[in-house]
This record gives C-alpha cells, sequence and structure tokens, in this order.
C-alpha cells in the first residue's frame, strides 16, 4: 500500500481537524485543565493542605465535612480542606505525573520501535583467527518479544509489587506508568517503520547510496512522528486513569498531596452522606480522560485515518505486515 | 493490646488485639440485662435452644488455639469454644467459671487454690465427650502456655502477664516441663503459686489465654485450630477460611441454661460497608466492627434504627507515643510538653467521630481515671513558647508511625498540621498493622507513634506494667515511648501488692498523673463502639469486659 508523500496532503489534513467536533471540545477540556493546572492554584481562595478545624467552621460539630456553598463553594472534604482547592490541586497532579510518564512512554517507546523496525536482525560478520563467522543480531526480535512480556505483565499488580517495596509516591507511580505505556507506542511505531521500510521511495533512497540515517531522518521520522504525538495524546488518558488508579489504591499519590484518586478512595464511605465528594473528583477524572480521547481520536482521524484505537494497535501491527506481504506479492 | 480498628486495605493479618471493659454500667439504651453470663445466669428457656445468630467481622479469625489468640476476632471465637477457670459477669465482675467457686488465696497472697467444678466434659466437634475434665488438664493447660515449643511461636503472654507463676521462667528457658508454681493437689483442686504478690492475678488467669484443653492437647496451633475440643457452650461445626465459622450448640455442655441459640454463624471478610447494609435490612444480626466514619452522623440521627444502634465506651485509650531516651529532641521533656499542648484533641476526636478527647492516659471506665487530670490542655501559643525555651525555636523534623486503617491516617495528617503550626516538620508513615507491630518493638526505631491501647482486663495495672514500665523497656516489648522512670516503677511495684484496693486505686491515680508529668505520650481520645443488630436480636448489651460477649445474646426467630 503506498504512503502518500506528505506535503501535498497537510493542508487537508488540517482542515479535516479543525471541522472535527471532537477536536474542539477535546482541545477546550483539555485546555481548560492545563489552565487549572497552571493558573488555578493561585486563584482559589484556600490552601488545597490546611485544614480548616471545627473551631475554625472547616467541619461541623459532628465532624463531618461542610456541604457546598459559602466560604467553600464546594465544600470541605473528611479533614476539613477546602474541596475545590484540592480539585485544582489534584489537577496538578494529575497532569505532572500524566504528562512526565507519557513523555517517557512516548520516548522509550518510540526508540525501541523505531530501532526493532529499522535495524531488523542485521546480519553481522566478523572474524575469529582465520575463521569469518556470519551471524544475525536478534535485535528486532529481542526488542519485540520484551515489548511482548511487558505487555503480558499485570500492571496493577506490578504496581502494587513496587509499592510495597519503594515508599509509593506520585513519582513511584510515574515510573511504572510509563515503564507500561511505552509499549503500546513501541509496538504502533514498529509497524509503521516496517511499512515505510518497503516503500518505494525508501527502497530507491537505499539504492541511490543514501545513509541509513539520513533516509531515518529524512524519510521514515515524518511518517512516524504524528503517530507519535497522536498516541501519546491518547496515552495521557491513560496515564490520567492509572494514576487515578493507583492513589485510589494507596500505592500512589501520598498524603496530603491532593490526588483525584486519594479524593475518591479517601470519601468512599461519605458516598451515601456527602456524594460530591466521591462525585466531584470522579468527574474531574471523567472530564480529563474525555478531553484527551476526543483530542486524541481527532488527531488521529485527520493525519492517520487508517487507525482505530488503541486497543487495536496489537491487530493494526500484525495487519500491515499482511498488508505489506501482499502488496510486495 | 493495641487497637485495631477495621482496615480497609488489609484483610490479611496477624495481630495483637483488644481487649475491653467498661466497669461502668454501660448500656446505651436500657436494653434488658443480659439473663446469661457464664455461670449463675439465671434465666433462659428450658428447651432445646433454636435459631441462628450471624455476626460479620471484616478480618478473619486467625486461631483458635488459646494459647496464641491475641485479637478481637479470635477472642470471642475461642470464647465460645473454651472456658478459663474465672470469668465475668455482666458487670465485669470476677466470677467463677469452670472452677467452681472464687479460689482460696492464702496468707502472703501467693498461692491460689482452685477447686474444680464437678461434671465438666471436654466435647469435640462432632458432639462425642472426650474425657471429664480434672486437675490433670488445668495443670497441662497452663504448662502448655508456658511451654517455648510451641508452634508456631512461644505464647505472646508467656513471658508477660504469666511469667510471675513460680518456676515459668524454668520452663521458658526449656530447663523444665512443668512449672513448680502449677501443682495438682487432687483430682479436683489445682493450687497456683506467683513469685510476688499481685492483685490482678485473676484478671490474667480470666484472660482467654488461660483456657483450660485436655491434657493431652497438641503444642500446634493449627491442629487445635482445626479440631478444637473444649468445654464450651459451643463447638465448630465447621470452617470455611475467609468466609464463615459455624459453631452449634455443645449438647453436652454443664450448664445448658447459658445456651441461648442452636448456632452462631461468624461470617468474616465482610467489609464494613456492607455489613451496615445487611445489618439495616435485617440479613445480618449483629455487626462487630464499627461503621465507616463516613457514615456515623447519618446512622445515629436515623430515628428508625434507634432501638438498633448501640454506643458504649471502650476501655482504650488513642495516643501518640514519643521517644523520650533516643537521639532526637524528643528526649527533652519541654518539647514533649509542647507537642502535648500543641495537638488540638477535640478537633482529631471529631474527625474520629466516635470518642471523647483524652486529657490523661486512663479512660474514664477504668478504675483510677482522674477527671481532674489535665496537665496538657491545647495552647499552640504556650507550645511555641516551652519549644523556644528547649532551644528548638526553628523547630525540627521528626517521622511519625501510625496504621493504614481508618481513620489512622486522617488523625496522622491532623497531628502533621498541628506541628508544623509550631514549627515541627512531621513525615507520617502509615503502615500495615502487623508491620507496624515489628516496627514498634524496635528501641528507637520510630520517633512518634500514634496507635491505641484497649485494655486486656479490667484492671488499671494493664495501661503501666505491659507498655511504660522499665521492665518493658528493652526490644521486643511494647514500650512505644521506650520510657523507664525508676520511681514511678517503684510505685507500680507498691501498688500491684497493695492488698486494699481503694488505696491501691489511689496509688494508680497518682502513678499515671507522674508518668503524664513526663509526658511519653499524648493521650488523643477515648473511643467508643457503635454496633448495629437486626431487629431479631434480644438481650444485646456491650459487655464492659469483652465489648462482644456473643453466647448471651438472644434471637427471636
Amino acid at each position: 500500500m503506498p504512503v502518500r508523500p506528505l506535503r501535498r496532503i497537510n493542508d487537508r489534513r488540517w482542515t479535516r481537524l479543525l471541522r472535527d467536533p471532537a477536536f474542539w471540545v477535546g482541545a477546550t477540556l483539555v485546555t481548560s485543565l492545563i489552565l487549572a493546572a497552571t493558573i488555578g492554584p493561585s486563584l482559589v481562595a484556600h490552601d488545597p493542605n490546611y485544614q480548616y478545624r471545627v473551631s475554625e467552621g472547616g467541619l461541623d460539630a459532628n465532624g463531618d465535612p461542610v456541604p457546598p456553598g459559602g466560604r467553600f463553594v464546594l465544600g470541605t472534604d473528611s479533614l476539613g480542606r477546602d474541596e475545590l482547592s484540592r480539585l485544582v490541586a489534584g489537577s496538578r497532579t494529575s497532569l505532572s505525573v500524566a504528562l512526565s510518564a507519557t513523555f517517557v512512554a512516548a520516548v522509550v517507546g518510540t526508540l525501541v520501535g523505531g530501532v526493532a523496525g529499522f535495524a531488523g536482525n542485521p546480519q553481522v560478520t566478523f572474524g575469529l583467527g582465520r575463521a569469518r563467522y556470519q551471524i544475525r543480531l536478534p535485535v528486532e526480535t529481542g526488542l519485540m518479544r520484551l515489548t511482548d512480556v511487558v505487555l503480558s505483565l499485570p500492571a496493577i499488580l506490578l504496581a502494587l509489587a513496587v509499592a510495597a517495596v519503594v515508599r509509593p509516591s506520585q513519582w513511584t507511580a510515574a515510573i511504572v506508568i510509563a515503564a507500561l505505556l511505552w509499549t503500546a507506542t513501541a509496538r504502533i511505531v514498529y509497524g509503521r517503520v516496517l511499512d515505510v521500510k518497503r516503500q518505494d521511495f525508501v527502497l530507491a533512497a537505499e539504492s541511490l547510496g543514501v545513509s541509513p540515517a539520513r533516509i531515518l531522518v529524512r524519510h521514515v521520522w515524518p511518517h512516524v512522528a504524528p503517530l507519535v504525538l497522536i498516541y501519546a495524546t491518547l496515552g495521557i488518558s491513560a496515564a490520567v486513569i492509572f494514576e487515578a488508579t493507583l492513589s485510589y489504591l494507596g500505592a500512589g499519590t501520598q498524603v496530603p498531596t491532593a490526588s483525584w484518586g486519594s479524593m475518591v478512595s479517601d470519601h468512599r464511605d461519605f458516598f451515601t452522606t456527602q456524594p460530591s465528594l466521591v462525585l466531584l473528583p470522579g468527574l474531574a477524572i471523567v472530564m480529563t480522560v474525555l478531553g484527551f480521547n476526543l483530542l486524541g481520536d481527532a488527531l488521529r482521524d485527520a493525519f492517520d485515518p487508517r487507525q482505530v484505537s488503541v486497543g487495536e494497535a496489537t491487530e493494526r501491527v500484525n495487519a500491515t505486515s499482511a498488508v505489506s506481504a501482499s502488496s510486495e506479492a | 493490646m493495641f487497637a485495631h480498628r477495621s482496615s480497609h486495605r488489609l484483610p490479611h493479618r496477624r495481630l495483637v488485639a483488644m481487649a475491653m471493659l467498661v466497669l461502668a454500667a454501660c448500656n446505651p439504651s436500657g436494653s434488658t440485662s443480659p439473663s446469661a453470663s457464664g455461670p449463675g445466669g439465671s434465666g433462659g428457656a428450658p428447651q432445646a435452644p433454636t435459631g441462628t445468630l450471624s455476626i460479620a467481622f471484616l478480618s478473619d479469625v486467625q486461631t483458635l488455639d488459646p494459647a496464641q489468640g491475641y485479637d478481637v476476632v479470635s477472642w470471642p471465637a475461642e470464647r465460645l469454644i473454651f472456658e478459663t477457670l474465672l470469668g465475668y459477669d455482666a458487670e465485669a465482675n470476677i466470677v467463677p467459671l469452670l472452677a467452681a467457686s472464687l479460689p482460696e488465696v492464702s496468707d502472703d497472697g501467693l498461692t491460689f487454690t482452685f477447686t474444680l467444678r464437678e461434671g465438666v466434659n471436654f466435647v469435640q466437634s462432632d458432639g462425642t465427650i472426650v474425657k471429664e475434665m480434672t486437675a490433670d488438664d488445668v495443670v497441662a493447660s497452663l504448662n502448655r502456655l508456658l511451654n517455648p515449643d510451641l508452634l508456631p511461636n512461644a505464647s505472646p503472654v508467656a513471658s508477660t502477664f504469666f511469667a510471675l507463676i513460680e518456676g515459668a521462667d524454668a520452663v521458658a528457658a526449656g530447663d523444665a516441663t512443668e512449672a513448680s508454681g502449677i501443682e495438682k493437689i487432687d483430682d479436683q483442686t489445682v493450687a497456683i503459686t506467683i513469685t510476688e504478690a499481685n492483685q490482678t492475678f485473676l484478671n490474667i488467669l480470666a484472660m482467654p489465654f488461660g483456657a483450660i484443653l485436655p491434657a493431652d492437647s497438641p503444642t500446634n496451633a493449627e491442629e487445635v485450630t482445626a479440631s478444637p475440643i473444649g468445654t464450651g457452650p459451643f463447638l465448630l461445626e465447621s470452617r470455611e477460611s475467609g468466609q464463615q465459622l459455624t459453631f452449634v450448640t455443645n449438647p453436652h455442655y454443664w450448664n445448658p441454661a447459658a445456651q441461648l441459640v442452636a448456632q452462631i454463624d461468624f461470617r468474616v471478610g465482610v467489609d464494613p460497608t456492607s455489613a451496615l447494609q445487611q445489618a439495616e435490612t435485617g440479613d445480618l444480626d449483629i455487626m462487630a466492627d464499627n461503621p465507616p466514619a463516613g457514615q456515623i452522623s447519618a446512622l445515629l440521627a436515623d430515628d428508625t434504627l434507634t432501638d438498633r444502634v448501640f454506643r458504649s465506651s471502650l476501655v482504650a485509650t488513642q495516643f501518640m507515643a514519643m521517644d523520650v531516651s533516643g537521639d532526637t529532641p524528643l528526649n527533652n521533656l519541654l518539647v514533649r510538653q509542647a507537642i502535648a499542648s500543641a495537638i488540638d484533641k477535640e478537633n482529631i476526636t471529631a474527625i474520629a467521630h466516635l470518642g471523647q478527647p483524652a486529657p490523661c492516659i486512663l479512660p474514664p471506665p477504668m478504675p483510677g481515671y482522674d477527671p481532674n487530670c489535665d496537665p496538657y490542655p491545647y495552647d499552640p501559643d504556650h507550645a511555641r513558647d516551652l519549644l523556644a525555651e528547649a532551644g528548638f525555636a526553628d523547630g525540627f523534623d521528626i517521622t511519625l508511625y501510625t496504621t493504614t486503617n481508618d481513620p489512622d491516617p486522617a488523625i496522622g495528617a491532623a497531628i502533621q498540621q498541628d506541628l508544623d503550626a509550631i514549627g515541627i516538620t512531621v513525615e507520617v508513615i502509615p503502615q500495615a498493622f502487623d508491620v507496624l507491630l515489628g516496627t514498634i518493638v524496635i528501641p528507637h526505631e520510630a520517633g512518634m507513634v500514634y496507635i491505641g491501647w484497649f485494655q486486656d482486663f479490667p484492671d488499671p495495672a494493664d495501661f503501666y506494667d505491659p507498655i511504660l514500665s522499665c521492665a518493658t523497656n528493652v526490644e521486643g516489648n511494647f514500650n512505644l515511648a521506650w520510657y523507664c522512670n525508676e520511681d514511678v516503677d517503684a510505685l507500680a511495684a507498691d501498688a500491684r501488692s497493695e492488698p486494699d484496693s481503694t488505696a491501691r486505686i489511689e496509688m494508680y491515680r497518682q502513678l499515671f498523673n507522674d508518668v503524664m508529668e513526663d509526658a511519653p505520650w499524648v493521650p488523643i481520645y477515648y473511643p467508643e463502639q457503635l454496633t448495629v443488630v437486626s431487629e431479631r436480636v434480644r438481650n444485646f448489651f456491650h459487655h464492659p469486659a469483652w465489648i462482644f460477649d456473643f453466647g448471651s445474646y438472644d434471637i427471636e426467630e
């Protein structure tokens, strides 16, 4: 299957993106999240970690949280902390963990997938005494089987095991997320590199004697870069969910740092009496994930219309090979 | 023993548990007083008991071996199957159980002679009689408790409470198999001799550790747990690990009038949130754990539940211990007094929902409680002055260990903020309960520890001897503050042997006031128990010694 040259169709892609309502909804949600995480903390009235005592009005006489309204716009939590301030602080936690984990995952995934796809299992020749040997270095096999192994690890169990060994924090959560998330990028990049490597323009460049490094940068990377961006965007939403899950289980962000996951977890018991303490952080998680998913989907529809979703990435890799094989035949 | 509240995160643990008792009458809603609790209980139906009483716990029963069990779920289960020489009536007075009467005490107060109840049978799980109980079984059971070769571990009380029996040290050291202080006089009479006068020895014997097993009982707790053979009102019919223990009436029990229901089910591994729903709808008869903090106000405000919600004080104190002899600023008395003045106990009690602020160590139901004791009222300004006087005007960093059980981490956060206000930076380290128990027996490992202490038996000695005495100021003990004051220890020795109970209680009042002057602990609050029962339950009350006395509750069909 031919890959069209890039420049000719770029304009059409941007047009398609800007006409997609999913893009606008996603972009709005993501922009507001970024605003909340960056300038939000300086706009709210209270310190997110300050526990207003019973005597200071943060808890009622029974020791229960204050309901929304009045001095505390969204009420207080079970320790008398301002719920709105904690939601805003939670956006910063969520975003910083998700962005850093996704960035690391994208870099590692691109390197692994790119090297495996581009280098394959190269044949090397070396001499030992007078004898000469030829062997295949299993670069591709090694890297991609490693990817399979990591993909097969049960994510939550791995995270809980890490939390049992080192003291959990938002940064250990970020490391665990990155350690699991790179595999999706690696497989997608690998599939695309395999695909592009067999295209006529690459074969032509090779036969003209262009160096592999130049082929990689000039001819392969431009086809891979949009993919990495798209899947990083979708990866952010996966990372947000995973950070919330880990914090909910107590293996992520620790007290007193606000995290939406632990805010839900800490107030499970209040679900019948003060539902907003569970619903608000839950809604924040949903909106964030929705925002990044819509944005990622819109980017993908515009720049990589053949892809369907992250979940089908595996099939996609296989399908790419099959299509390439049949087109070669 | 250490307070162990319900845990949402760690269903598995082997733990030291809580004991319990309120001397004051603690029947919160005027329900009828229990008709049968141990021997002499009057009332109860003459015909065969009917009905099934179901009880939900979050934690599983750890063991049924009375030499091993030391937690809030194992103790009540053991007490259905096994009995001790002495027990408590509904007002927590000591009464004879397997003994025919209270023991004769020698003039020096060291020898206790027990005459055993006649016609008591050991019955195995299938309902067949194994043998009749004799003095040999009593001697063997107490020696078994001291045996250092028990599996999986020696009994946790062999080297503490029961070490005062004459010759116990030789058994513990492996030099003897029988303590010289445990002596069979004839088939129905046993004499127990202790090394120094101790007014609380009868309480020690009434703990489930003192249960009587057949003389040839195995040393392995697993075997005892698999097929327990006791003299108690119930038999273990079946056990499904992590799910349920089913107890049925012992047909050969010596006091059939005390058997009120045909069957008792311990449902274990039940989350408090679901247990609460089940108790409200009647699918469950008794919820043994406290309800989640977030639902307590709603529960207390619900008029339809008034007759089914029982609230009473526990004989327990939630406190923060400070390492008085370690290499931190906490070894400075002024610093400890500053910390004690900096903590807003009212606020923490409100967060915990069930309890009263604790100005001093002994909780109100415990004899020796001093209502006038309040040496360190909340005063952050005074705390800052004290800290400056101690030379720490700029504060310092310190760690605070606590459990992961609700609401302990929240209380850790509240303490963190209170101390931050006077310049002390606290790192809160929540640890799973059993992990924490391993941490706190290492001297000076933890700067500060927030935990609770529940009585093992209704005597103020239990709030000093196991946790604050000089004898426990060595690795492997629970002296969380690593505290030793020789003067206070001398007073404790006098109090232990003082025969006049009024004078003795006064000595303990003085003792705990002296301890508070040294400020090894910051008492935080005295916790309460809140129990929801179904409409079918009759005779429910919180027992002042056991909290729950499941054998004395009835059920209406």
